[in-house]
């Protein structure tokens, strides 16, 4: 400013105006032409790009929501509730609009009781979800984290408080083999039922619940809503409704399996009943058994490894997942067997010397451990349980024939029970250790399968199943636990339909002869005599032991002196009463020693309970069991406990 | 009674002789049209009083400046310009911000001192160019070149890159109406293109890099920065021929339109009113830019003439880049919309320089000194 130029040049003022001027217009034509451009610009976004924009513009502004659906609920055979819905809440994360999650999770954990489970489990969710995805953090909030939750909200964005309907089995561990349990959706799941069904949270993982999990669960539904950009739904603009899940009922009855329960005591072991005329099973126990509830909301790392390492295993239902050679318990159907197949006829004598030896062959034979019984007939051969006549006549069948017999019982198949994963169990056959060992099949193999030992792996399912076949004039049915489904409150109860049963003898004569040796099995000089005793009914049964360590030779020897874990497996099979029969049992007592002794009385126990409605004595140590109480809310789904006006054929 | 009729009309003529009515007329449609975006926006009608408020104060400004010949002003302009730049001092040592030092902390309102220099350095440069012959020869380019940088540098150091460019545009659009030579100005262009690059490694902050970044690519991160112009882009674009109506923009109304009373109020515009909305306001705007040149080349001095011109031009920036923000075509900076875009520093100062506009109008001095 200071600086004055040298060469002062005197100022044009026409000229400066004239450039002004040109230079302003100039300018303004540049104004002119960048607006127009700008324009332009918003032309071809407004109106001839409108239509993509617009339909972003609707995407956003409008969000289908899913509708939840109320999980179905499941009944015992009269109507009482085994498997319910409770309201609660849950806390759901939106991992994009909650920020430093680290920091969350300290300051949430202030207010809300957040366990290492439950933050392993909610960091593995938010690594599986994409982020604009809700994530659960904590199930079950209770009453007083939800108030002091409610007062701190708004320093949690992206936290939410969302009502849900939690899983509870009022009986606990009394049907957990039955019902199962339903657990966290995880990500192998979604993969199978898709995405969309992420908003389910829950998926039954084992027994009922699973077989029957896509009746249950029912139907996701969907409502269309105004959101705003957080999400929040400002009005509904149209509604799919959800279809609540089916309702089962089971045919089993909760007395029974209560009784069932009670009549094992402290043992171990598996025991079904099944009403021999329709194959629905009346109750069926594991023992022990684990409590589901523990699952529903994801089962801490200590519970889990408690039932894990159990040597009992909890989690394992014997009936379906078990099994091994069925011992004595076959012969009944052995004997049938060798009565169609026209080697023996009700009145065929066999002389019982106490040891059978194949013909030809010298040295050690194979030895009853009762000794020598003599002139045997079938009935006899069954009540008094003598293997000469089993080693004999399996013998003279022969492996091949024996083996279809076997598999027309049932054995060596799934049952076809209403629960996932069974096993096939097995029969001794040539072909079957042809594929794992290079030894031949040794006649002596065939001895040992007519007495149910050797390489025979059967479920106590199979042997409830064949033995209801035979209480049922010969009719094999499917066992089965769920009788009826109802999709909706107001809808009637449907059955579900059954396969045809499949005759497995042609010969009624036959099957009387077998019943009535297993009649004699519970009259003086049976095996079973002492468990028959002072009955008002009739009983037909089959005591059994399957052992756990081979005998080595001739060497017999008393199953109560061994060693606890290798004593032998107690088994019975039996129907009630016996002239027009409306219970089968099939009874395992694990390291029960022989099977009139320990696995007989507790059928006996069954029967009683369920022909005299003769219930055990109240446990005073048992932990109480809750009442089921009907939810107080109404929802999809949840519908409160009423007895059923249709008692189930009873 | 007649008596006090006419000596009232004569006061009020007398007190609105300076007002340039055309311009006027145009800047009030566009201060109703902002109220009526700016209620759709904000939902309620406390800010829209707010926003009147200012507008108020704008509006006494800019009639206090049309009433100060441009003499006067041309004389006190060394001064004007040496004390806006200690605020923009200040700021940078009890300065508050978001990214930076900005406002200085007033306690009735935050004071932006960089507004300041949008009016007080275009005033110092034309009084630089009044004094030489034009078109400036090379030193005069240097040192009107230095007058720029000073303020435009402590700007940057604050920083403010948005602000800084504006102020520094300001200053060229000055030069530019004085005749700068157009090897300056093509030198300029490509001086700007070289240094860009090195700007991206040593001045940027990553927050700006990221702006860049995402406008060069917004489905990148759709979640993230990139969501701004996404949504921008549906609201501008759902509008149609005539847009969704007053209040029924969804894009606004449920907040997918981030800063939508403020930087993104364009777009909010676009949504309600679709294409025609935004040419008219467009037109507006052309108009007030148009006029300010008008008066520009009516003016009898340096000073007045490249003044005017370059506070019209200066406005033309604004809309361009906010309006080209909005829609997609620039980079995401923080500049308002003039006059529609919530916030009461920007409207002030703007009405303000184009109060001096119209001194320029109504002073016209006889003979130019």
């Amino acid at each position: 400013m200071m600086m004055r130029p040298q060469k002062r040049r005197l100022k044009n003022l026409v000229a400066e105006a004239d450039q002004f001027r040109r230079r302003a217009l100039l300018g303004f034509a540049a104004v002119l032409l960048t607006l127009g451009g700008l324009a332009a610009w918003y032309f071809k976004l407004q109106v001839v790009d409108h239509a993509e924009y617009a339909t972003r513009a609707e995407a956003n502004r409008i969000k289908p929501r899913p509708i939840v659906p109320g999980r179905g609920l499941i009944y015992d055979r009269k109507g009482r509730i085994l498997a319910d819905n409770v309201p609660a809440f849950r806390l759901d994360v939106v991992p994009d609009k909650a920020g430093d999650i680290k920091r969350l999770l300290a300051e949430l954990g202030k207010i809300v009781a957040l366990t290492p489970d439950d933050i392993a489990a909610f960091e593995a969710d938010r690594k599986a979800h994409r982020s604009f995805r809700p994530v659960t953090l904590r199930l079950r909030v209770s009453d007083e984290e939800a108030a002091r939750f409610a007062v701190d909200r708004w320093r949690f964005p992206g936290v939410e408080l969302v009502p849900y309907l939690n899983r509870r089995y009022p009986y606990g561990d009394m049907f957990s083999q039955i019902i199962g349990y339903v657990g966290r959706i995880d990500e192998k799941d979604l993969l199978t039922m898709g995405e969309t069904n992420a908003v389910l949270t829950h998926i039954g993982k084992t027994g009922v619940e699973r077989y029957y999990e896509e009746a249950l669960r029912g139907k996701i539904g969907f409502e269309r809503v105004e959101t705003n950009v957080e999400g929040r739904a400002m009005r509904q603009l149209g509604v799919q409704p959800a279809t609540p899940g089916a309702d089962l009922r089971l045919s089993v009855d909760l007395d029974l399996q209560q009784a069932m329960v009670a009549a094992f005591g402290d043992l171990d072991g598996s025991a079904v009943a099944i009403d021999p005329r329709s194959g629905e099973i009346l109750a069926m126990v594991s023992l022990p058994g684990y409590d589901p509830n523990l699952f529903v909301n994801g089962i801490s790392h200590a519970d889990y490894k408690a039932l894990i390492d159990n040597p009992s295993r909890p989690l394992f239902n014997r009936n379906v997942l078990g099994g091994g050679p069925p011992g004595s318990t076959v012969k009944p159907l052995i004997a049938l067997a060798g009565l169609d197949s026209g080697l023996r006829t009700p009145e065929f004598k066999v002389f019982s010397t106490g040891e059978f030896h194949i013909p030809g062959q010298r040295g050690r034979g194979w030895r009853d451990a009762h000794g020598g019984s003599g002139w045997t007939d079938l009935r006899k051969s069954i009540a008094a349980s003598v293997n000469f006549y089993y080693y004999k006549l399996a013998y003279e069948m022969g492996i091949e024939r024996f083996d279809r017999y076997m598999q027309k019982y049932g054995f060596g198949a799934p049952t076809g029970i209403d629960l996932v994963g069974e096993r096939a169990g097995a029969v001794p056959s040539p072909q079957d250790k042809a594929k794992h060992s290079k030894e031949p099949w040794y006649p002596g193999e065939t001895v040992n399968a007519g007495i149910g030992q050797g390489s025979w792996v059967a479920t106590t399912l199979q042997l409830v199943r064949g033995t209801a076949a035979i209480a049922d004039g010969g009719q094999l049915r499917r066992p089965h636990l769920v009788a009826a489904r109802r999709d909706g409150y107001q809808s009637p109860w449907t059955p579900l339909p059954q396969p045809e049963p499949v005759r497995i003898t042609e010969n009624p004569a036959n099957l009387r002869a077998v019943q009535e040796g297993m009649m004699g099995t519970m009259l003086p000089g049976g095996t079973g005599a002492a468990m028959g005793r002072g009955a008002p009914y009739a009983m037909a049964g089959k005591t059994g032991t399957a052992q756990k360590i081979s005998r080595k030779g001739n060497v017999s020897f008393n199953p109560h002196l061994l060693p606890y874990h290798l004593r032998h497996q107690a088994l019975f099979v039996g129907y009630a009463p016996a002239d027009h029969p409306t219970i089968a049992v099939a009874v395992s007592v694990e390291h029960g020693g022989y099977g009139g002794t320990t696995a007989g009385p507790i059928a006996r126990k069954i029967f009683d309970a369920w022909l005299l409605g003769k219930m055990p004595e109240p446990d005073p140590d048992a932990i109480p069991v809750a009442p089921p109480v009907a939810p107080a809310v109404a929802g999809a789904g949840v519908t409160p406990a009423v007895a059923l006006q249709a008692d189930p054929a009873r | 009674m007649n008596v006090i009729l006419r000596w009232l009309s004569d006061l009020v003529a007398r007190i609105v002789r300076t007002l340039d009515w055309p311009l006027c007329l145009a800047l009030l449609a566009l201060m109703v049209i902002s109220l009526m975006v700016q209620y759709s926006a904000n939902g309620s009608l406390r800010p829209v009083l707010a926003q009147g408020a200012r507008f108020a104060v704008g509006i006494a400004a800019m009639w206090a400046l049309s009433r100060l010949p441009a003499m006067r002003l041309r004389s006190w302009t060394p001064a004007i310009f040496a004390l806006s730049l200690l605020p923009l001092i200040a700021v940078l040592f009890i300065g508050t911000g978001k990214h930076g030092h900005h406002w200085i902390d007033l306690k009735v309102f935050y004071f932006q001192p960089s507004e300041l220099l949008k009016l007080s350095l275009p005033m110092m440069l034309a009084w630089y160019l009044h004094r030489e012959p034009l078109p400036p020869r090379f030193h005069v380019v240097v040192i009107a070149g230095l007058m720029i940088a000073l303020p435009t540098v402590l700007i940057l150091l604050q920083p403010d890159f948005g602000t800084g460019m504006l102020v520094a545009v300001s200053g060229v659009f000055v030069l530019f109406l004085a005749g700068l030579s157009w090897w300056w100005i093509s030198a300029a262009a490509a001086g700007v293109a070289a240094v860009a690059p090195l700007a991206w490694f040593w001045w940027l902050k990553p927050y700006q890099k990221d702006r860049v970044l995402t406008f060069l690519n917004p489905e990148s991160d759709p979640l993230g920065t990139g969501w701004n112009i996404i949504q921008s882009k549906i609201a501008v674009g759902s509008g149609g021929w005539v847009g969704k109506g007053w209040g029924q923009g969804s894009q606004s109304r449920l907040d997918y339109l981030p800063e939508h009373t403020t930087d993104f109020i364009f777009a909010v515009l676009s949504e309600e009113f679709g294409w025609v909305g935004v040419a008219v306001v467009l037109a507006l705007y052309l108009f007030v830019i148009g006029r300010c040149l008008w008066i520009a080349a009516q003016a009898r001095d340096t000073y007045s003439r490249v003044l005017a011109g370059a506070l019209g031009l200066a406005m033309f920036v604004y809309v361009i880049v906010n309006g080209g923000m909005v829609s997609g075509l620039l980079p995401v900076v923080g500049v308002p919309m003039p006059l529609l875009s919530y916030g009461g520093t920007s409207a002030v100062s703007l009405l303000a320089g184009l109060g001096v506009v119209m001194a320029v109008r109504a002073h016209k001095p006889m003979h130019v000194r």
